[in-house]
């Protein structure tokens, strides 16, 4: 993709953004009859955020999964975000989902974005948490559900308002002309605080994550990231979708038993661009408060 | 979205289809909205109508800003215009009822909303602006104004953006005896207009300085805004009209701004190098001494939104790049 392209693409979800999210948005209801997501037997909980998409979001993204047996609100699901979204296109949200024993997968959901199913993360030797930044159209629930052995759901979230400003902040990424040449490029760093089991990973790749929902504008996306340890074990899995902020940044809470252990990140993007990179060894941090 | 909210009030709709939209627009049935502005004389034919320290709400309708008019011989030179139609209104009444004179020159500080959307009020042709400030406005003041438009609801009613025709390329201008010195700086945008009146020794500083109110930090560049403040201190002055907040008669704005900023900076760096996220990073402790400032948590916050991503892409150490 030209450098050109990707700029003009980049300036329509802009426009897409601020105009015509809501239009999409209250499309998605009359597409869910249609879909009618496999009928069955397991009883939605009322929502505690009284969505009116709630119902929809659990039979299209949580009860397809053939693991569910049950779909419960826990409000020890932490999703910290701020009360309104300062910049619409980099919203920061934070999930703490440690009160779950053997979390499977934790699914991020925003209602009311057109495309609501933000990412799933399957985390292997890893603490289930997780924080990121997302796009957000409009005012909306944020809801992690977390799955756990016994196919349980958890479900947690947020309401956030979107009307402090997002659409008059400018890119920042964009701002800048090299961006394609930069495309790509991967900064991150490993943190271990005395006595813990449990790092912190922080990673930031470059990536105009393009969600393909403008007329014409391809989606131009990273689907997928994989953390292996040192011995090549598997630390985590994360799938993710369109609503995560161009150059997403993440933070991840590997469990590494060896004081000396990187940990490698593979993924691609879905126009085969890969990713392949080792964040070196924890840096052992006092600082770090928790 | 924004497009969509806009044009129904604009058409005066009372009733709205969408029960989404619905909210924030409770206050379209009530009564008409009236500021309630005030001129304060702070120097020899010169007077300052102060914003209250407070972020956009529709209980304030937006009188955040503080917005200085000059009384000279040959008409009435004014500073910045407020957030609104309406303001700009009730600024005009303000300044013929204290000075029985026409409006013969406005200045608009800088790009931002509050400073610029009563523009519509005042002739075109005799607002001036810095060249990067006509630039931004010409940009995002569409957008500024639609979300100006959802938070305020119907304080924003008939507002346009006006953008301003007059593009300072010079140093001065005298009115009357008061000749105005334009003090370009940046930092808080890519554009701040100070002006130093020569005949008070009043320096109206923009949102270069704040004072008692948290500095807001959408467009800042804070190296820039540093050096701004370093620059402006060398200014002899007698009082300071600063952007947000009181008159100032001891240059604590720009001793406060300063700090503030420094600090801010500070914590931004040692979150990102303590492995903190935007989330963690805005719950930073506010020391003592800032207790006082007005909206110093959300500023916090919003600050961290806009300043996070360039202290990451500084502290992350690189480690390379995907292939295609
Ligand atoms: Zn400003």
């Amino acid at each position: 993709m030209s450098k050109k392209e990707a700029k003009s693409n980049f300036s329509k979800f802009k426009q897409f953004s601020c105009a015509t999210l809501l239009t999409v948005a209250l499309s998605i209801p009359v597409a869910s009859i249609s879909v009618s997501a496999a009928e069955t037997s397991i009883a939605i909980p009322k929502d505690s955020l009284n969505s009116v998409m709630w119902d929809f979001m659990a039979k299209e993204h949580l009860l397809t999964d053939k693991n569910s047996k049950k779909i419960v609100m826990n409000s020890q699901i932490l999703v910290h975000t701020p009360k309104v979204a300062e910049d619409q296109l980099n919203l920061p949200v934070h999930v703490d989902a440690r009160s779950v024993k053997n979390a499977q997968k934790i699914v991020v959901i925003a209602d009311l974005n057109p495309i609501p199913k933000v990412l799933t993360y399957e985390p292997k030797q890893a603490e289930a948490r997780l924080s990121f930044r997302i796009k957000v159209g409009q005012a909306t629930p944020i809801r992690a559900a977390v799955l756990d052995k016994d196919g349980v759901w958890h479900v947690g979230g947020t309401y956030v308002d979107a009307s402090g400003g997002g659409c008059s902040q400018p890119a920042v990424a964009y701002g800048n002309d090299d961006w394609v040449k930069r495309l790509a490029e991967i900064r991150g760093q490993i943190w271990r605080k005395p006595g813990q089991e449990a790092t912190r990973l922080r990673f930031s790749i470059r990536h105009p994550m393009d969600t393909g929902l403008a007329d014409g504008i391809p989606a131009f996306f990273i689907e997928k990231l994989e953390f292996k340890g040192a011995k090549g074990n598997l630390l985590g899995n994360l799938y993710i979708s369109e609503p995560l902020s161009e150059n997403p940044t993440v933070t991840l809470f590997p469990i590494l038993k060896e004081a000396t252990t990187a940990v490698n990140i593979k993924g691609r993007d879905n126009e085969g661009n890969l990713i392949d990179v080792a964040v070196p060894a924890p840096f052992q941090s006092s600082a770090l408060e928790n | 979205m924004d497009k969509v909210r806009r044009s129904l009030l604009i058409g005066g709709a009372s009733s709205l289809a969408l029960p989404i939209l619905a909210a924030p627009f409770s206050s379209l049935n009530a009564a008409p909205l009236k500021y309630n502005l005030k001129a304060q004389r702070i120097a020899n034919n010169s007077y300052v109508v102060i914003g209250k320290t407070e972020d956009y709400s529709p209980e304030n309708g937006g009188d955040i800003v503080n917005v200085a008019f000059i009384d000279t011989s040959d008409g009435v030179v004014l500073i910045d215009t407020g957030s609104s139609r309406r303001y700009g209104e009730a600024l005009k009444e303000l300044i013929y009822k204290t000075t029985g004179k026409d409006v013969i020159r406005v200045y608009n500080t800088h790009f931002h909303p509050d400073h610029c959307l009563g523009n519509q009020l005042f002739d075109k042709k005799k607002i001036a602006a810095l060249p990067q400030t006509i630039k931004g406005l010409k940009e995002s003041g569409e957008d500024f104004s639609s979300n100006l438009y959802r938070i305020l609801g119907d304080w924003m009613r008939g507002t346009e953006v006006i953008i301003p025709e007059r593009a300072i390329n010079y140093s001065s201008e005298k009115f009357g005896k008061h000749r105005f010195e334009m003090l370009p700086f940046k930092g808080h945008t890519d554009a701040d207009l100070a002006i130093l009146d020569h005949e008070t020794g009043v320096l109206y500083a923009g949102d270069i300085c704040f004072l008692d109110r948290a500095a807001t930090t959408p467009h800042a560049d804070l190296e820039k805004w540093h050096k701004s403040l370093k620059e402006i201190k060398k200014i002899p002055h007698k009082i300071i009209i600063p952007g947000h907040g009181p008159a100032d008669t001891t240059s604590r704005s720009i001793d406060q701004t300063d700090t503030y900023l420094t600090w801010l900076e500070e914590n931004l760096t040692k979150s990102v190098k303590s492995g903190k996220d935007m989330i963690e990073a805005a719950q930073m402790p506010i020391p003592e001494k800032f207790q006082s400032i007005d909206v110093i948590k959300l500023e916090i916050e919003r600050s961290v939104a806009h300043l996070y991503p360039k202290f990451e892409e500084k502290s992350l150490p690189f480690l390379g790049q995907g292939e295609n």
